[in-house]
């Protein structure tokens, strides 16, 4: 009896373990998540839902090349057992300054399901004329999603694809 | 003491704070309720694991 006993703390000791593994995976997995790809020229990039709150105060940061178009895909993805229902609002702001909103409109996610938005940006519309290609202009697009609120800042340039200068080849000396 | 038990001692230590580094980077994305359960759990693993030593003469 004693041995029974005493192996049943060690059972109760394991189960407590099983029951913190458990919930790890099981309320690690549950939530809302909102994910964001950001297609320019023959580059990708997706930024997840848990790298929003490790960048620095919540933005990210892409860089997209002068003239091109950058198309967007917000996914929200809904891993809970109720729906999910919200506001989307997407801005453009530059210098602290709201530009022009993009989209808003309310979203309905059932149950373990998701949901896409898709916008695109065109840097030639967007970047002023008289800022010329051989400088640098930044925006920042905001996605506010009920309470979430992300900010992306879009770096507009030509370094991404700054052609290879022709490498000077040096005269032989005779 | 021998030698072999410093380098379990060693090893036992390093594991330890291995596993609690994940545990509090992961904690991060429990919810609420999530992270009461949890500690409740670790508190009744270390008491039935102090429960489980001490009826062995620990």
């Amino acid at each position: 009896m004693a041995v029974k006993h005493k192996n049943l703390y060690l059972y109760l000791a394991l189960a407590c373990f099983l029951g913190i593994i458990i919930i790890f995976i099981f309320d690690g997995y549950m939530g809302v998540y909102d994910t964001l790809i950001i297609k320019a020229g023959e580059y990708e990039e997706e930024i997840e839902a848990d790298e929003w709150t490790q960048r620095d105060g919540g933005f990210s940061t892409t860089a997209v090349n002068w003239g091109e178009k950058a198309f967007f895909s917000y996914k929200v993805d809904n891993r809970r057992f109720s729906s999910y229902t919200a506001d989307i609002e997407v801005s453009l702001w530059h210098e602290q300054e709201k530009v022009y909103d993009i989209m808003a409109q309310p979203i309905s996610v059932a149950s373990f399901d998701s949901t896409e938005l898709e916008w695109v940006l065109d840097m030639a519309e967007l970047v002023p004329d008289s800022v010329g290609p051989d400088q640098v202009y930044e925006f920042t697009v905001v996605i506010k999603m009920g309470e979430i609120e992300r900010s992306l800042r879009v770096r507009v340039s030509s370094e991404r694809y700054a052609p290879k200068r022709a490498m000077e080849i040096p005269e032989p000396s005779r | 003491m021998k030698l072999e038990y410093v380098l379990y001692g060693f090893g036992l230590l390093f594991c330890i704070a291995g596993i609690g580094y994940l545990a509090a980077e992961y904690v991060k994305y429990l919810s609420d309720i999530g992270k009461i359960v949890s500690l409740l759990l670790t508190v009744g693993l270390f008491t039935f694991l102090g429960k489980y030593f001490e009826g062995l003469g620990w």
